[in-house]
């Protein structure tokens, strides 16, 4: 009788928090440009989603007349303010990009044909349509930075 | 209702996002606004709200980003853990945090088209 080898331990999972195992995840090698632009994406999308909660409260200001509003927006004119203003611009900017790629690839045929993956293997959902996309996010995210800091610094 | 249809809504919300966004940021921007430091006086504001169209806009708008950025974000916690205590749970935090968002916007937009 062969013996089963049953083990006492208590199973382990991923080792690490919900974050850490995300990053490890975006960055284990072979490195993924579509893991990347996820974990920005989900980055970016919480990073608007806390923007979007204050920002409703912040203007919510205006109905308490002249003197809240001013005194808001007076709190708000601070270097570290003006850092994240510019810091939402460009993650929105490339959160939407690259929001358009991901629908276009849920919705049409941008993710392209399937083939048999063959020895060594290689990214095959990424196509060219799909990477011009993703930089074009990643440009236009830079843009929409040097844009704000020149509107908000005036440089 | 069906996680397809959330998902179909959440495309048509986007759409919506995409399109109030930017003619939200041009109105910030450039159109009828000659600055940031403009941008942001409390006229510019009050008036913002008390023109029908941009209020219908600044609506749009609040309703799009709320329902997006809220399923988002239950779309992330469901990758945290599994079980469907979890799945209730996230569905609930997100569900109460849309309310308030979404309460607390209109609030202001009421308020304010209406000058309180």
């Amino acid at each position: 009788m062969v013996e089963g080898l049953v083990s006492t331990e208590k199973a382990r999972g991923p080792e690490g928090g919900f974050v850490g195992r995300q990053v490890r995840w975006a960055l284990r090698k072979p490195m993924n440009l579509e893991k990347l632009a996820l974990a920005v994406q989900r980055v970016s999308g919480v990073g608007l989603l806390v923007y979007l909660f204050f920002h409703l409260f912040v203007t919510g200001s205006v109905t308490s007349g002249r003197e809240g509003w001013d005194g808001v927006m007076g709190m708000l004119s601070n270097p570290l303010a003006h850092i994240g203003e510019v810091l939402v611009v460009a993650g929105a900017t490339f959160h939407g990009v690259n929001g358009v790629r991901v629908m276009l690839l849920e919705l049409t045929a941008l993710v392209g044909k399937p083939v048999r993956p063959d020895y060594p293997y290689k990214v095959q959902s990424l196509g060219k349509g799909q990477q011009s996309i993703l930089w074009t996010a990643t440009i236009m995210a830079g843009l929409a930075m040097i844009a704000g800091i020149v509107i908000l610094w005036g440089l | 209702m069906r996680e397809s249809t959330l998902q179909l809504i959440n495309y048509v919300m986007i759409l919506a996002l995409l399109v109030t966004l930017v003619l939200h940021l041009a109105m910030q921007a450039f159109l009828g606004v000659s600055g940031y430091e403009e941008a942001l006086a409390y006229d510019t504001a009050v008036a913002r709200y008390r023109e029908p169209l941009s209020a219908s806009l600044l609506t749009i708008l609040l309703v799009a980003a709320t329902y997006h950025g809220v399923w988002g974000l239950r779309n992330v916690l469901l990758g945290v853990r599994a079980g469907p205590a979890w799945g209730r749970a996230v569905t609930g935090v997100t569900l109460v945090l849309g309310i308030v968002m979404l309460g607390w916007g209109v609030r202001t937009i009421v308020l304010a088209f209406a000058g309180a």
